[in-house]
């Protein structure tokens, strides 16, 4: 207590020092006259007494200044005045000090936000406990990446694998309703009952599903997610057996999930429900092979995932005879980590803007290390006369420590604001397919690594010429002799431009793809073409031709609107790849009067239902024969279109019109049952697999007004000469004098088409920054560099100047230094280049990894600029005045 | 007469604060020929040290300054207790009073023997 009062006061004596100091030279003044006074009382002259007065207090100066380290913290003192120096040096040299706080700012800021962003993917922890133990296990085919399963397999692999300590599964998540008062559209996820404990899932509040509450036919029962539990209950407790109304059928609640819950699939959950399967039956539904499930499993102690799929393959191949034999061979086992599974292809991206943020703290410490060793030589000479002076090693140090520290400090100050601001811009132009980017947060732990590593930068190459014992010589020498600060200096104006070259070539082949990707030709036209879609309560529209009958009001409603002049619908739309659509394989179509292709060849083909209009809207030219026409949809024919490519896959040169096409079906063995499709026309072909992926054949068939023809999967297309923002409002009001509840879902497919791109918009973006902040601190250093050359040989210019040297010869011999640096930083670059753009492939789009053009550019720039920043300070050195430069000397 | 000792580490506190008890307000010069006279001049402080002891303390909130003016009509500045410095003299006493009673335990059987 009275040691913190001691403590404070000794801060305060730091802020009213002077004051304070003035007061006690005053009291030991009269001390000293006291005490004098006493002297000459007792008979001594006033000069003795006096002297004995003095000598019994022991030395003024040295009373003073025991006093005075006890009236503040000396070490503390020192440090602030080390402080003020380091900030009256900085303001002295403003261009020093800003440019190393904005080099600091940019690496921390930068490093730290896309760390934070990039920590979400690569290295986050899932919800779940020993989350590194959980797998996913399913069967992958070509038109299927994403391993699924199905009940016929699972029962079997669960009771008979050895790898997992238990193995569990989802049944996906589907659209429900709280059919109650106040009605809310919910998403419902159907688990089994080892769900929860396999995932090392507790509820928050209740209990799990008992197993016989899994059983078909039982009493439903579920969990409900904490923020159903806020938004629905307002999280009361009693909560727990209340019986809510799902789908008009009574559900009881028997628990809340934790608030961190999350499927592993990452479909947004309100409510899980028993799976209730029917474990007998797996064998009989759906064509024998049962329901559709995700399978996931915890791995048993010490099993790594090579081994368990080792040890699952042969029960996979005993459950291969469940298959149709002509399609055993497509089928694959799968077996990865759940965080893998997540985050897919954000990998490579991941890694890529790892790499390159730390390309750019790379030159940043580069950069920070060759100011302050800049600095640190042109000091040699104020070091040496303080050590002279008596100021000892570690005095200096420490100076030099405190000059690093505040610097950084500032740096980090700045780098956090912009680090905060760069992030929002990246959640803000970032697509929605990269996971956890909008929960993405500063990220504190990569603040203080990067302040940690600058301060070392700083530190270190601020430490060297304090370290050397400052030699006499700096003390008399008219110009410093700093050859190794200088060739420091050239190492790392090398290494910073071999780094902005690595990363300027990867941005530059990003940005070459991208704009590859941007002036695709889809085949289509997307301006002025306006979707729209209705999700229909299944509760509502039970049979095909309820949806057909919908659809084909709607379509008679927006055909009478104003500026719209044609309206089509199809069941799915191009480019997207990713969203639903029909799809079979090559092998499957089967040509009248011609042998059927061997089963398993030919990759996948796209079907489209479509009716006439589609081509039309969508501007689609045919090729060959005719589109469809409107009689043809109250026809019971069955006319099909097939793109390009198809036609030419099937028919070669043959005229494929008036060609019959059947649709072959395994079951078990190969049957033509479906209809015969008569080739009415061809059509040009559109891009179907997404905007960077290979083209797949496709055919339309005619949507007829035929129930048989419909399912919930349709969107209707117009062609409009008005505004989407017009004709939003119209088309609204046209669907809910058809059905009231039916929301619409109005865009343009040219938005849809752009967001399409948001993946690689975001990714070049982002890789095009670092690589101009990475550009822009290397030219830093080159420059300062070079300018630090030209004012060093200011005498040498002089003298040559005197002794006939032109101008031009001046500037060749300060600029020939700085076409050095570029020349091998920029060799060296571009090997470090070529071998990291391997990296890149998988992101890049009809641009080879080694693109020349790009590699040209690159280096084209780079010579430019690197060139401009050598040139200044070399054109300065040129206008020296001979006479000035040597009578400096 | 006696070879003069240099004050004992820790003891000048207790001194200074016995003496400001025992005297009232003392300015610096003062107190130090009055703790050398109590001690029988067998005492010889360096009044420098006198300095810092008293801020410590009165960092520590036992005693306060004021400047005032001395019985010769000087300006000097005067030091006086605390509430905290009376309590704290009380107890540096006792203990002080019960470290000297054990270590003259020790000293005395020696002597008489």
């Amino acid at each position: 207590m009275h040691r913190l009062r001691a403590l404070w006061m000794r801060l305060r004596g730091l802020a009213f020092g002077r004051r304070q100091d003035g007061e006690f030279a005053a009291e030991l003044e009269s001390h000293v006259t006291m005490h004098t006074e006493d002297g000459i009382r007792a008979g001594l002259s006033p000069e003795e007494a006096r002297r004995q007065a003095l000598l019994r207090l022991g030395g003024a100066e040295l009373t003073r200044q025991a006093y005075r380290e006890r009236r503040t913290l000396p070490w503390l003192e020192n440090l602030l005045r080390d402080v003020r120096y380091a900030l009256r040096g900085f303001r002295r040299n403003p261009v020093f000090t800003i440019t190393a706080i904005v080099t600091l700012a940019l690496g921390i800021g930068a490093t730290t936000a896309v760390f934070s962003v990039v920590d979400r993917i690569l290295f986050r922890s899932l919800p779940y406990a020993h989350d590194d133990r959980l797998v996913s296990v399913g069967l992958v085919q070509s038109l299927e990446k994403q391993e699924f399963t199905l009940g016929g397999f699972f029962y079997e692999w669960r009771d008979n694998q050895k790898p997992f300590s238990s193995m569990t599964f989802e049944q996906g998540v589907n659209a429900c309703n709280l059919t109650e008062a106040n009605p809310v559209p919910l998403q419902c996820a159907r688990i089994a009952q080892t769900f929860l404990p396999t995932f090392g899932i507790s509820p928050e509040l209740g209990r799990n599903f008992l197993p016989e509450e899994d059983l078909p036919h039982s009493p439903r029962v579920a969990l409900i997610s904490d923020g159903l539990w806020m938004s629905r209950f307002n999280r009361d407790p009693n909560v727990l057996n209340k019986t809510i109304e799902l789908d008009d059928h009574p559900v009881r609640i028997v628990g809340v999930l934790p608030k961190d819950f999350e499927m592993p699939r990452l479909q947004p959950t309100d409510i899980v429900l028993p799976a209730a399967m029917d474990v007998a039956a797996q064998h009989t539904v759906n064509s024998g092979i049962g329901f559709p499930m995700w399978a996931f499993a915890r791995l048993k102690p010490g099993v790594s995932i090579a081994e368990a799929k080792a040890e699952m393959e042969p029960l996979y191949r005993h459950t291969q005879q469940w298959i149709p034999a002509e399609f055993r061979k497509e089928f694959l086992l799968q077996i990865r980590s759940i965080h893998d599974r997540q985050m897919q292809d954000a990998y490579t991206a991941a890694w890529v803007l790892l790499g390159a943020v730390f390309a750019v703290l790379l030159i940043a410490c580069a950069n920070v290390a060759s100011l302050f060793s800049a600095r640190g030589a042109a000091r040699e000479r104020e070091l040496a006369v303080r050590s002279a002076l008596g100021a000892s090693r570690g005095r200096l140090i420490r100076q030099t420590l405190t000059e690093a520290l505040v610097l950084s400090v500032a740096g980090a100050t700045a780098g956090c604001a912009l680090a905060e601001i760069l992030l929002r811009v990246f959640i803000a132009i970032a697509p929605s397919g990269i996971p956890f980017l909008s929960t993405a947060r500063l990220d504190l732990r990569m603040v203080l690594f990067t302040v940690l590593v600058s301060l070392l930068c700083a530190g270190l190459c601020g430490i060297m010429p304090a370290l050397e014992r400052p030699r006499a010589s700096a003390l008399v020498a008219r110009s410093t002799n700093s050859g190794a600060h200088a060739r420091l200096r050239r190492v790392l104006v090398v290494a910073q431009i071999a780094i902005s070259v690595v990363l300027l070539s990867g941005g530059g082949l990003l940005m070459k793809s991208f704009w590859n990707l941007e002036q695709e030709n889809l085949g289509m036209q997307t301006r002025g073409v306006v979707t729209v879609r209705v999700p229909l309560s299944e509760a509502r529209y039970t049979t095909t031709q309820a949806y057909m009958h919908f659809y084909l009001r709607a379509e008679e409603a927006l055909r009478r609107l104003p500026g719209v002049s044609a309206v089509g619908m199809s069941d799915s739309l191009p480019p997207d790849s990713n969203s639903w659509h029909s799809g079979t394989r090559y092998a499957e179509i089967s040509v009248a009067g011609k042998p059927p292709t061997p089963a398993g060849t030919g990759g996948t083909v796209v079907i489209r239902a479509v009716t006439p209009e589609y081509f039309r809207v969508l501007q689609i030219p045919m090729v060959e024969g005719r589109g469809f026409t409107e009689e043809e949809r109250r026809l019971s024919d069955h006319p099909i279109i097939l793109s390009r490519m198809l036609a030419a896959r099937l028919f070669a040169d043959d005229n494929p019109i008036g060609k019959h096409i059947q649709q072959a079906t395994y079951n078990p063995y190969i049957t033509l049952g479906g209809p015969v499709y008569t080739v009415v026309g061809v059509a040009a072909d559109v891009k179907n697999a997404g905007l960077a992926g290979q083209d797949d054949p496709e055919y339309y068939r005619l949507r007829r007004d035929n129930g048989d023809d419909w399912n919930p999967h349709a969107v209707i297309l117009l062609e409009t000469s008005l505004p989407a923002s017009v004709v939003a409002p119209w088309v609204r009001a046209q669907i809910a004098q058809i059905d009231s509840m039916a929301p619409a879902e109005i865009d343009t497919l040219a938005e849809t088409v752009n967001r399409l791109a948001d993946r690689p918009r975001f990714e070049t973006a982002l890789l095009g920054f670092f690589a101009l902040c990475g550009l822009l601190m290397a030219v830093i250093g080159l420059y300062g560099v070079i300018a630090y050359v030209a004012a060093q040989r200011t005498q040498e210019i002089g003298v040559r100047m005197a002794l006939g040297a032109t101008r031009v010869d001046i500037l060749r011999l300060i600029a020939g230094e700085g076409v050095r640096l570029i020349v091998l930083g920029g060799v060296l670059g571009l090997g470090a280049a070529l071998a990291a753009a391997q990296m890149l492939k998988s992101l890049l789009f009809h641009v080879g990894a080694h693109d020349p053009v790009s590699f040209l550019a690159v280096t084209l720039l780079l010579a430019i600029v690197a060139l401009a920043a050598t040139v200044i300070p070399a054109r300065a050195a040129m206008k020296t005045d001979p006479m000035q430069a040597l009578r400096t000397e | 007469m006696a070879e003069k000792t240099d004050v004992w580490q820790g003891t000048m506190t207790l001194m200074v604060l016995r003496t400001l008890e025992a005297m009232g307000p003392q300015h610096g010069y003062g107190l130090a020929r009055r703790i050398e006279q109590t001690s029988g001049d067998l005492l010889q402080l360096n009044y420098g040290t006198l300095y810092p002891a008293l801020l410590k303390l009165e960092q520590e909130g036992y005693i306060r300054s004021r400047w005032g003016v001395s019985e010769n009509n000087r300006r000097a500045k005067f030091y006086e207790l605390t509430k905290a410095g009376q309590r704290r003299v009380r107890k540096a006493a006792a203990e002080w009073e019960q470290a000297t009673e054990i270590l003259a335990r020790f000293l005395a059987p020696a002597h008489e023997a």
